[in-house]
């Protein structure tokens, strides 16, 4: 009834739906997630030395995770809120298990044997966390009340705890972060964004006066990598030649002599934006980081123009949880940030945590194909 | 109606600034992403433009790769001098696809050069290269020995791509000897992985995963030195720039002598079963026997399935150690210790007799002797000797299951003795306590009475009984056993004696149950003129026969009770004490007997 009254020329509607809307598919997302999956393809057949088994193994891989995400884009953000909290326990419930059953190798639980398949349970979390936030204030009034801040903080601190204990300093760090995301994009006021960093910032020398002797030596290894000769700060002196020897040019395809004499260690995985910059020099660095750009200034458009609070919330968290993970990995590779174990999303080869992604992008593109409103 | 409007409106409202803020968030987050790229972007023109030159310099001189150098592994002797864990150099040949010209024709000429590599394992060696990226070297599973390395070497610039390497083997002198007590070392595992500081382990391929090898990893481990090598641009090494020495592991000196341990291994002939002798002046390990063997060099650079499904699978169970995690009833062999306790807490005197008629009636039910006729008129000592049940069956009564308890608990039965090997089984030494701990029940008498001759609950392991031996010897100076030298207990406790003639009592009647023609272990003791040895028999079931008779024949092999024999020599100043278990033998004085005593006359005539 009331769509008939609204003239098509009052309506930011662009009619008719396209074949990719039909889908459920957001065509720009799609071409930058393509283009940089090939690009993958291509580097992990190159730093591997030209191991077809590999490279045909992450292509497999790849369409698995691309058939996933389409899936998962049929799903309607309503439909997605309403599994939230749901998702959620199961995820917190999983974690508790991996506590009391995981695989009891010591000193790394992170694992839950699920019968067919062994199953991380901080993958789950990666997704379910941020939506419970966002669920969290989906309905709620705007300023969002103090009391809604607390419950995400404690949801965040609590699974974020989980994790640490497995434990996987790293990985909870990265879902506390894309919980955060979810707060600051929910209007956490300044005043508090700033009071907090200021705190840990005064806190730090306080935490490094009570620490022992061995503890400070490890943090210091972990600032300045390059005072361990064997292990990381080796790899980092290698990463920084491949980068560098690169040039503007670049070696060409195939011409990473660093990854091919194993001077770089994990080639395929931490380290192989080294071998693409090795390979395909700046300019190729350039377009590298354009194609990541693209693909990130979509999805903060697509929570731009997402019609309610939890796609909003959820699509800007989600976005920026990929740039946190492409900063982390650049960062260490080139030499800026500490080195941390992590891939560089989207190129490195295989590993559950490209499922994880491609899903997300999947639920970008169902936020921005399942429109209710017509005006916003 | 103006009140909906309203609601309206605010809602409105709060939806238009809900939306500016949102938006005023998204851009200071593309504000963030553009600042960090920008640093990228800075960063990237300052490693691949600026300094472009410098990094090509270093890429194509990088030549120059750091490589760990494994440090040597501590060696183990025994305590006199005589090598039992060794490093032996070998040789492996590695593969580099990349640099190999032409893979079938280099393996058909390696083939022609060493005809002792099996054709199959050329063949899937083959398969796992084509498999494997081309530039990670691979290393052929065939060990050279020094005449094959030598042929290999003269004739390796035939070879570009394949290189010979040096390294130190695990190898157990004294082959299955003494396997359980050392122990040996595998490959680095996903799950030592977790437990290791990896960096100490750069280099080194294996690690202690049972034993003496597992439980001193930290001493026998050494520490990685690191050398800077220069490569041609084939990868080969030209020369080592500078070199950082590892630092070797310590050696081990045990307590065991190898000759005594392999004397008691002989004795056992593979039979299932355990010894363990000690030094009971300072808890040394003499010996430290569990019978079936195996071959610890099997497992060195990873065994195969097929020998380690038949390791795991054989009925007899070499895998096992049996002198420390093998836990047996003690049966009588508790006697000494209970008789002494009852003696020292007054619940029977050095005179006290008994009538025995060869059974025991409580609530209904006969307890009966091991010799049905009875031994008639019967104390303490002759209880001993004989090996009298109804003494006990009688006494424990008496005393109840706590004080039993309190009396076995000092001489370190029901715990571990604190043996520097690890995984020690605890046993059981049951109390009122521990049975409602562990089966919510309450106690019930007729239980006291069969756990007074080392039967019921009560579980021991040969180490724990060689040390309670050790403690009676020393009368009542406790001891640590130990297999590494200088590791006695610094200031030894001792259990506190009310009199010193209840503890002789005990001994002397351990003296007459081997020397005696009444004792239990006569048979074997009879021909040991010289000095004397304390001891006693135990005979443990394995399988309560309700009523029917005891018919070794008829009984399945495994179901024969155990033998066993605890003791100690020469009596006055003891210098080695034993036990002895030898499972579903039969009689302790006829089996295990024998095989303590010969092997103790053995190590004090020829050893010591």
């Amino acid at each position: 009834m009331i769509r008939s009254l609204i003239s098509p020329s009052d309506s930011l509607y662009v009619s008719p739906k396209s074949w990719l809307q039909k889908l459920h598919v957001d065509g720009w997302l799609l071409l930058g997630l393509i283009l940089l999956l090939s690009t993958s393809l291509l580097t992990v057949y190159s730093a591997s030395g030209g191991d077809l088994q590999t490279t045909q193994q992450h292509g497999f891989r790849i369409l698995f995770a691309l058939g996933l995400m389409l899936a998962v884009a049929q799903v309607s953000p309503s439909n997605l809120a309403l599994i939230t909290p749901w998702a959620f326990l199961a995820g917190l419930l999983m974690l508790l298990a991996v506590l009391v059953f995981g695989d009891m190798g010591k000193g790394a639980q992170r694992w839950l044997d699920l019968g067919i398949v062994r199953f991380q349970p901080s993958e789950l979390m990666k997704l379910a966390l941020p939506m419970m936030v966002a669920w969290l204030f989906a309905y709620c009034d705007f300023p969002a009340p103090a009391s809604r801040f607390i419950i995400g903080l404690t949801i965040i601190a609590i699974t974020a705890g989980l994790i640490v204990i497995q434990p996987d300093l790293g990985t909870s760090i990265l879902i506390a972060m894309s919980g955060l995301f979810v707060i600051f994009f929910a209007g956490l006021p300044w005043k508090i964004i700033i009071g907090a960093l200021t705190a840990i910032a005064i806190s730090m020398p306080v935490a490094w006066n009570f620490m022992h002797a061995y503890q400070k030596q490890r943090v210091l290894t972990f600032m300045n990598p390059e005072s361990d000769p064997l292990g990381s700060g080796y790899h980092i002196i290698q990463s920084k030649i491949a980068i560098g020897s690169g040039g503007i040019e670049g070696k060409g395809f195939m011409g990473s002599t660093q990854a091919h004499l194993e001077f770089l260690p994990e080639s395929t995985t931490d380290f192989i934006f080294s071998v693409f910059a090795e390979e395909f020099g700046l300019i190729g660095v350039v377009i590298l980081l354009s194609l990541y750009s693209f693909v990130l200034i979509r999805g903060l458009m697509i929570a731009y123009f997402a019609q309610d609070n939890f796609s909003r919330l959820l699509a800007g968290s989600f976005t920026m949880t990929l740039f946190i993970y492409i900063t982390v990995n650049i960062g260490m590779v080139s030499g800026l940030l500490p080195v941390v174990g992590l891939p560089l999303p989207l190129i490195s080869y295989g590993g559950s945590s490209m499922v994880t992604l491609m899903i997300s992008f999947g639920i970008l593109m169902s936020i921005h194909t399942h429109k209710k409103m017509l005006t916003d | 109606m103006n009140n909906l409007n309203n609601l309206q409106f605010d809602e409105t409202q709060s939806r238009i600034r809900q939306k500016a803020l949102f938006s005023n968030r998204l851009l200071f987050a593309v504000f963030i992403i553009f600042v960090v790229f920008c640093l990228f972007m800075a960063r990237m023109v300052f490693l691949q433009w600026f300094n472009h030159e410098a990094y090509l310099g270093l890429s194509e001189g990088n030549r120059i790769s750091v490589e760990p150098i494994a440090p040597e592994r501590g060696k183990i002797y025994d305590r006199n001098g005589v090598i039992l864990v060794d490093n032996q150099p070998v040789y492996s040949l590695s593969f580099m696809r990349e640099l190999v010209y032409d893979l079938d024709y280099t393996l058909n000429t390696i083939q022609e050069l060493l005809p002792e590599i099996r054709p199959e394992t050329l063949e899937q060696f083959k398969k796992r290269l084509l498999r494997t990226p081309r530039h990670r070297a691979l290393i052929l599973p065939y060990t050279l020995d020094e005449s094959e390395a030598a042929r290999f070497a003269v004739n390796s610039y035939r070879f570009p791509g394949i290189t010979l390497n040096a390294r130190l083997k695990r190898v157990y002198t004294q082959n299955q000897s003494a396997v359980h007590l050392l122990g040996y070392v595998g490959r680095i595992s996903q799950q030592d992985n977790l437990t290791i500081d990896r960096s100490r382990y750069r280099g080194t391929e294996s690690i202690g995963k049972t034993g003496i090898e597992h439980f001193y990893e930290d001493k026998l481990q050494g520490y990685p030195g690191l050398q800077r090598i220069e490569t041609n641009a084939q990868g080969r090494t030209i020369r080592s720039l500078e070199t950082i020495p590892p630092i070797s592991g310590q050696d081990l000196t045990l307590t065991i002598d190898i000759r005594l341990q392999r004397y008691l291994e002989d004795l056992f002939d593979d039979r299932r079963g355990a010894a363990v002798a000690i030094n009971p002046e300072n808890g040394e390990i003499l010996a430290f026997v569990s019978s079936p063997m195996f071959d610890p060099n099997m497992f060195v650079d990873g065994i195969s399935h097929t020998n380690y499904n038949a390791l795991l699978h054989n009925r007899n169970k070499p895998l096992i150690n049996r002198a420390s995690r093998g836990q047996y009833p003690p049966g009588s062999t508790t006697k000494p210790f209970i008789g002494l306790g009852a003696l020292e807490a007054g619940f029977t005197g050095m005179d006290d007799t008994i009538f025995d008629p060869g059974y025991f009636d409580f609530q209904e039910r006969r307890y009966r002797n091991w010799r049905r006729d009875g031994h008639g008129v019967t104390n303490l000592q002759r209880s001993i000797v004989e090996s009298v049940d109804t003494y006990f069956y009688k006494m424990s009564l008496d005393m109840g299951i706590d004080s039993i308890h309190d009396i076995l608990a000092p001489f370190g039965f029901g715990a571990q003795t604190g043996i520097d090997i690890p995984g020690e089984a605890t046993g059981i030494l049951p109390s009122q306590q521990w049975k409602m701990a562990t089966y919510g029940k309450a106690w019930f008498r007729g239980e006291t009475i069969i756990s007074s001759i080392g039967q019921g609950f009560n579980l021991t392991t040969p180490l724990q009984l060689a040390k309670a031996t050790s403690i009676l010897a020393n009368r009542g100076r406790i001891i640590r056993p130990h297999t590494l030298k200088g590791q006695a207990l610094e200031s030894p406790e001792q259990i506190p004696i009310k009199n010193r003639e209840h503890w002789e009592y005990i001994i002397d009647a351990m003296i007459d149950t081997v020397h005696t023609p009444r004792g239990t272990a006569w048979g074997a003791g009879r021909h040991i003129k010289d000095y004397k040895i304390a001891g006693k028999t135990g005979t443990a079931q394995v399988f309560s026969l309700n009523d029917g008779e005891y018919n070794e024949e008829e009984l399945d092999k495994r179901l024969h009770d155990h033998a066993l024999f605890v003791g100690f020599a020469p009596a006055t100043r003891p210098k080695i004490a034993i036990s002895v278990v030898v499972e579903n033998a039969g009689g302790g004085g006829r089996v295990a007997a024998p095989i303590a005593i010969q092997a103790m006359n053995h190590y004090l005539k020829e050893l010591e």
